[in-house]
């Protein structure tokens, strides 16, 4: 072909160096093309490649010696009108996709330039392929051809090359190597940015160790298995079309087929009656010694006609013989045609069974085409299982159906999904880097452009929530009337049950005839023995709904009864399982609700249980406390009655009110914290203020702060609920398990200090959350004073006027001042105090907390509880 | 040094024994760099402590180039396996035994058998194709660093009658991959046109080593590009026919 421009020879390290360098300038430029410029290059060079296909094809076969014309001339063809095709629409410059709600966008970048490695099986259908990926990806190509065929593969680039800078490619953004050797070849794959390295394992093994990322493909031995359900015509005639076409020289050919015995013969007759000639056992010797020499394939024999072959070895057949058969018994690398053959030479061998036939196909395999290829016929409608089980063990990356395996696995020809290539990917089993046939993705570099987005964040409560003084009958006449329940299973602890605090309800579901049995047995901190007896008695009962009525001990106690009653096979151990989200947890807690409606009545102002998704439980054999959080464990309805309330004791007034305003604060100070929640925190805050005090003073006298009371705490309740707790929470749990501390007293002897490392405006760490943008917890207990008229000229000011007011709160309902003031041993105290502040920090409050803490400031927080500032 | 007693005669060489010295002479014109390179490899093993001859002397007797070393009294293992047919098993045990221990050893400063392999396929007179195959799968071949004899034959072993049995000959000495070295050995087997001894020798190496044949078979190509270097007429349709292989792909 004449050609218009000439090119500088490459033949030595410093003329490589000159054409790298040109393609590397070259690509600079090309790499800032839009995506209308690419594709009009893109399309240009396909069209110049398929119109030089016959010529191509013909220089091929005469320089190299091998294969057929027309069959080469299929193969550019296909190079470029189905690369074309396949990749003519797809997006490959600048970005290619993006999520507004998400805030990501991902963008395509060249990778620079690629050295792409030229077979002689395909020296110019695979040197199309490649060249046009490369420029539909914005990418520079030198093309290091193989000895035998470097013209043929040179003038496929240059022809690519000469359409692609008529339309507008930058000049010199094709290379190649003129004079190849290993040493240029090795340089290329140095100084490139990708390898696409198609040939012999030598050559995918020089990619590899090159330290330049590098697709390589290996060798294929591919099986075909001829199951007693296939259609015989179909396989056979396949099995011949593809073991044929360019003489055998594409590497997903069929190198063997394995058929079923009892169809054998029927097989072998098709075979003969399309001019395949089955060798004799005299013959086969004769051509074993051709095809193999010293294990390795005789390069005289490779894409040679069936009867040259034949003649090489001695042996006399027709010249019309399409293929060479031998039949043969081992699989295994010390039988000849046990190798890929690269040429129409076909192993056959009989399988007693699909067992026996699969052995076979995965012992060849193993040999010498891992990851590659393998090939069944078979009948999909009856033979599925047998489908199921051969692609189940096949260690290929293409497992083909009745398909010629030639043109099955280049793709696009017998499927229409899988993807048109020339270089197919063998996996990790082929040491390779790709398992799916390569295409322009692999020569991309994409970039993900992740904008800070905020987490979604929820509000979720009761869907029933009853409150006023006297509502509990009312609330539980839903019982009968709306929800149908027919027994109740009412969970209490003694002192509620022998006080008479149960007969308001028992009173309600004997007037509507719901049956009812009440479980009394809940003490405080309550066990899971407890909790197990009560699963067991609502076992026996059988209830469709539970009252739980009580404090914080009762309802959690039935919450657990409540899980185990329902799903008896849940693991305390998976459902306590800490997390980070909520939503991401790795325990997917079972549904609950399916047996039983859950009602909580709380009967104290403070644990806020009847409104949250938490429930404690301890194991009493191990002394661990299984801390459960789930939505699922939110009670169908919640009946907040004052009356239940009046006559609370002093101390437990306090403590539970304390409680109530610590959930309020460490919500309202939380990460996750959001309008919703800041509402019903602030209003908490404030009730406990003006109300707690009386109620503790007054008891049953004040009405009115009684109720204020329990509002607040189911208030603070809903809060926490969704905005979770922080690090008092944390370390109170311990503090309160260590040293049987109520939990209020707990956190009530915490609480200043968190706040006061909360409130640093140059924390040690801050907590990880989008919507946590930089410390500003100081501002939010700030708010918080505000909100409650505290004055002061700063925020710091407020704080500490805050501070002074909880501290002066916690006075005035006999709260005593530090954690030596409960009468704990120092020396006890100081003991333990490492391992307790360990699991305070580990506790699931710890999470949500706006300061990250380290641990050892947590002890710091613990010793300044214990003595006092 | 008296040189009366011509012990062997090598082609460009003549073994003389003086006492309990062998002298080595090269004929003149012999490269003096390849007679330094032997004693510099010979004197390298030496170090290992293979059994093998002492090199006392690289000297110029007239105008010739020679090397002297301890003189091993005993026969070599050829002579042993022509006189003995009987023993040939128990005699090729001990043949693969030795080459075992030869490349349980390691000489740093040795050559690099790969070197060597890329020139000799360089050499080879192969055309381009071939030659950038052999080159090819040389490059791919692992990289080991043990030292192999390169002309280990049988009658470079002298079975010493001290009961030791002591190798000689360590002009193609290098350190490399020890299946390249046994796929020369059997190329040399092959072409003495014996292959009941080849095949058996083969089978027996890489049981005794573990290593699997066809990682041996994988060299016979390179071994064979590098024998064609010395130009035997009579040699050169069978190693072209081992050399024109190629690699699957």
């Amino acid at each position: 072909m004449k050609r218009k421009v000439q090119y500088h020879i490459t033949d030595s390290v410093e003329t490589l160096e000159l054409t790298l360098k040109k393609v590397r300038e070259a690509q600079k430029i090309f790499s800032s093309y839009t995506q209308e410029q690419v594709d009009k290059i893109f399309l240009a060079a396909a069209t110049a490649a398929n119109k030089a296909r016959i010529p191509l094809a013909k220089m091929a076969v005469a320089e190299t010696g091998m294969g057929i014309v027309e069959d080469k001339v299929i193969k550019n063809h296909y190079a470029a009108e189905y690369i074309y095709n396949a990749y003519k629409n797809t997006k490959t410059c600048g970005v290619l996709e993006e999520d507004k709600s998400f805030g990501t966008k991902t963008i395509a970048e060249p990778v620079g330039i690629i050295a792409a490695v030229i077979p002689t099986t395909n020296p110019t259908s695979t040197a199309i392929f490649k060249t046009l990926i490369a420029l539909k990806t914005r990418n520079g190509i030198v093309l290091s051809p193989h000895p035998r065929a470097k013209n043929c593969t040179i003038e496929a680039a240059k022809i690519v090359l000469e359409a692609a800078v008529e339309a507008g490619a930058p000049e010199g953004i094709i290379g190649w190597i003129d004079v190849p050797s290993l040493e240029l070849t090795n340089m290329v794959m140095k100084e490139c940015d990708l390898i696409l390295a198609t040939g012999g394992p030598g050559m995918v093994k020089a990619a590899y160790s090159s330290g330049k990322p590098a697709i390589g493909v290996g060798p294929g031995n591919t099986p075909a298995i001829i199951d007693s359900s296939a259609d015989i015509k179909l396989a056979v005639n396949s099995i011949i079309h593809s073991k044929t076409f360019d003489n055998g020289m594409i590497c997903a050919s069929e190198q063997s087929a394995i058929v079923l015995a009892d169809i054998y013969d029927e097989v072998k007759e098709e075979f003969k009656k399309r001019n395949c000639y089955f060798l004799n056992k005299n013959e086969i010797e004769k051509v074993r010694k051709t095809i193999i020499i010293n294990g390795a394939l005789n390069a005289k024999i490779v894409g040679q006609p069936a009867y040259k072959i034949a003649e090489l070895a001695g042996v006399k057949v027709p010249e019309s013989t399409k293929i060479l058969i031998g039949e043969v018994e081992k699989v295994d690398i010390s039988e000849e045609f046990a190798h890929e053959k690269l040429s129409p030479v076909l192993a056959m061998y009989k399988a007693e069974s699909f067992e026996d036939a699969m052995d076979k196909a995965e012992h060849l395999i193993a040999d010498g085409g891992y990851g590659h290829t393998s090939s069944v016929y078979l009948n999909v409608t009856t033979a599925q299982d047998k489908l199921n089980a051969f692609q189940a063990r096949m260690k290929t990356c293409r497992v083909l159906v009745n398909t010629p395996s030639s043109f099955g696995g280049i793709g696009d020809l017998y499927n229409f999904k899988l993807a048109p290539s020339l270089t197919l990917g063998c996996g990790s089993w082929g040491g390779n880097s790709v398992s799916e046939n390569v295409g322009v993705k692999h020569l991309l570099n994409i970039k993900t452009v992740a904008e800070r987005r905020e987490n979604m964040l929820w509000f979720r409560t009761p869907q029933k929530v009853y409150i006023k003084r006297g509502c509990l009958p009312v609330a539980l006449d839903e019982l009968k009337n709306v929800l149908g329940k027919k027994k109740a299973f009412i969970v209490t602890d003694s002192f509620l049950y022998n006080n008479g605090y149960t007969k308001t309800v028992t009173d309600k579901l004997n007037e509507m005839g719901i049956v009812h049995t009440t479980f009394f047995d809940v003490a405080p901190d309550p066990t899971l023995e407890s909790a197990r007896k009560g699963a067991e008695a609502m076992k026996a009962f059988q209830p469709d709904c539970i009252i739980a009525l009580g404090g914080g001990s009762a309802m959690d106690a039935a919450k657990i009864m409540w899980v185990l009653y329902e799903h008896p096979e849940a693991d305390f151990m998976d459902m306590a399982m800490r997390f980070v989200d909520i939503r991401k947890r790795v325990y997917t807690f079972p549904k609950m609700g399916e047996k039983a409606y859950f009602i909580a009545v709380p009967t104290s102002a403070g644990t806020g249980s009847e409104v949250t998704p938490f429930a404690v439980i301890t194991d009493e054999k191990t002394g661990v406390k299984y801390p459960l959080a789930d939505y699922e464990l939110l009670p169908n309805m919640a009946i907040v009655d004052a009356d239940l309330m009046m006559n609370m004791p002093k101390g437990l007034t306090a403590a539970s009110g304390i409680d109530a305003l610590t959930h309020a604060i460490e919500a309202y100070a939380s990460m996750l914290a959001t309008e919703y929640t800041d509402a019903l925190a602030l209003k908490a805050i404030r009730l406990i203020f003006d109300y707690l005090p009386r109620a503790y003073e007054n008891g049953a006298l004040d009405a009115e702060a009684r109720e204020r009371m329990a509002n607040a705490s189911t208030i603070a309740g809903m809060a926490f609920a969704n905005a979770f707790l922080g690090i008092c929470h944390s370390m109170a749990h311990k503090l309160g398990a260590f040293y049987h501390l109520p939990h209020g007293i707990a956190n009530a002897l915490l609480i200043t200090d968190v706040i006061k490392f909360n409130a640093s405006e140059a924390p040690t760490k801050m907590g990880t959350f989008p919507q946590y943008d930089h410390p500003h917890t100081l501002r939010r207990y700030a708010e918080i004073a505000e909100y409650l008229g505290i004055k002061g000229d700063s925020d710091t000011e407020k704080l500490d006027n805050l501070i002074a007011k909880i501290q002066e709160l916690k006075d005035k309902v006999g709260i005593k001042k530090t954690i030596r003031d409960y009468g704990i041993d120092e020396k006890t105290f100081l003991n333990n105090l490492d391992e307790m502040t360990e699991q305070a920090f580990d506790d699931q409050c710890t999470g949500a907390n706006p300061r990250y803490p380290l641990i050892s400031e947590m002890k710091e927080i613990y010793l300044k509880a214990y003595y006092g500032e | 040094m008296e040189l009366k007693e011509l012990i062997a005669v090598r082609p460009a060489k003549k073994v003389y024994k003086d006492g309990d010295l062998a002298i080595k002479v090269f004929e003149e014109g012999f490269s003096k760099a390849d007679i330094l390179n032997e004693a510099l490899n010979h004197a390298r093993v030496e170090e290992t402590g293979l059994p093998i001859p002492r090199i006392h002397e690289v000297t110029k007797i007239g105008n010739q180039w020679a090397i002297v070393m301890d003189f091993i009294k005993g026969k070599t293992l050829t002579q042993l396996m022509k006189e003995n047919p009987d023993k040939f098993e128990e005699y090729m045990n001990r043949f693969v035994d030795i080459q075992l221990l030869i490349h349980s050893k390691k000489a740093p400063l040795l050559n690099k058998h790969r070197d060597k392999m890329h020139r000799k396929i360089s050499e080879s007179g192969l055309d381009a194709t071939t030659r950038y195959e052999l080159h090819t799968r040389l490059e791919s071949m692992p990289k080991h660093t043990k030292i192999c004899h390169g002309d280990f034959h049988p009658s470079n072993i002298i079975c010493g009658e001290d009961g030791v049995d002591y190798i000689i000959d360590w002009s193609h000495a290098t350190q490399g991959n020890a299946s390249a070295d046994t796929a020369r050995t059997y190329l040399l087997f092959c072409l003495e046109g014996d292959m009941r001894k080849a095949d058996y020798y083969m089978n027996l190496f890489c049981k005794k080593s573990d290593t699997a044949k066809q990682y041996v078979q994988k060299w016979l190509p390179i071994v064979a590009a590098s024998q064609l270097v010395k130009g035997k007429p009579e040699e050169r349709e069978f190693l072209i026919r081992w050399t024109n292989v190629v690699d699957f792909e």
